[in-house]
């Protein structure tokens, strides 16, 4: 079968998740625990689900991502 | 700005409580601690230590539209300045109201940069869609193929999109249908689109997660195999 971002960005992630304010109150601990290398998808179960399904908090982890990356060279 | 952050926390389907592998919340490193004392200082360090988490949230605000300049070549470098300020400013007012929310799960610095982030991104979306006719008809619309297929692959995505769109017109809501094809099909921002609505970022999350969830219902119920377009089930 063909995959298609736009199908998948109709459909969701399929898998539960947690809302936007969740999301935003676990991003700071979540990037941090990805960028040490841990599993932050098992510490916060439903965030990694929330990234595929929501395209504005999916931007919000990468740009705090990115900043703590780039802080960090 | 109105923070859609601030309303009460909302999970969209149970998911299963773990503890983090590192406890939670833990104490603050020595330097969040710092930041927390002088922000919390009642004497004249209170001040030098707000000057200095502002400069940090503007540090933050402008990293995020370096990031998104590409996409806003009709901004001009003095209003890009300007919503920078207005970011950091917001983002300020929410860290220092949310001060006692802080439980040293992160780095102090981490925590506050998001509410930067966060402020300077939905300007930024709200700039880029300000004078944009958004859709809103629930009947203006249609999902047409993303990608060049080979014959096979594009007869079967045909028939996926059929489907989909037929689930779209007969299993949603007219809500539902407006906030997901503004949201997956247009690529309207879900805080432009609140905004137009008067509605906020987490309840129209809800309704695009319901939507999603009768239309794969709607889906399977026909027969279509949907795990190849779904993250994980």
């Amino acid at each position: 079968m063909t995959k298609d971002f736009e199908i998948e960005l109709l459909l969701g992630p399929g898998a539960p998740e947690v809302g936007c304010d969740m999301c935003f109150e676990q991003l700071d601990r979540y990037v941090e625990l990805e960028l040490a290398g841990a599993d932050a998808d098992a510490a916060f179960p439903g965030f990694r689900a929330h990234l595929v399904g929501c395209p504005a908090c999916r931007e919000e982890h990468d740009s705090l991502f990115a900043l703590i990356c780039s802080e960090r060279r | 700005m109105t923070v859609m952050h601030t309303a009460s926390v909302e999970v969209m389907e149970p998911v299963p409580v773990i503890e983090p592998p590192v406890a939670a919340p833990a104490p603050a490193d020595v330097e969040s601690a710092e930041w927390l004392r002088a922000l919390r200082a009642d004497d004249g360090s209170r001040d030098a230590a707000i000057a200095r988490l502002h400069a940090l949230l503007l540090r933050a605000a402008r990293f995020e539209i370096a990031r998104r300049r590409a996409s806003l070549p009709h901004l001009r470098g003095n209003e890009l300045d300007d919503i920078a300020t207005e970011a950091a400013d917001d983002a300020l007012m929410s860290v220092l109201r949310r001060l006692d929310d802080f439980r040293g799960a992160s780095r102090f610095t981490t925590w506050a940069y998001k509410f930067a982030l966060l402020e300077a991104a939905v300007k930024l979306r709200k700039r880029a869609w300000q004078g944009r006719e958004i859709p809103l008809e629930p009947d203006r619309w249609a999902i047409q193929p993303s990608r060049a297929l080979g014959p096979a692959a594009a007869s079967e995505q045909t028939e996926v999109m059929g489907a989909v769109s037929e689930a779209i017109a007969a299993a949603l809501t007219p809500h539902q249908r407006t906030v997901l094809v503004a949201v997956a099909l247009n690529g309207v921002p879900i805080d432009v689109l609140a905004e137009r609505l008067n509605s906020n970022r987490g309840a129209l999350y809800k309704t695009l997660h319901d939507a999603r969830r009768k239309l794969r219902e709607h889906l399977r119920e026909r027969g279509f195999a949907l795990d190849n377009y779904l993250e994980e089930e």
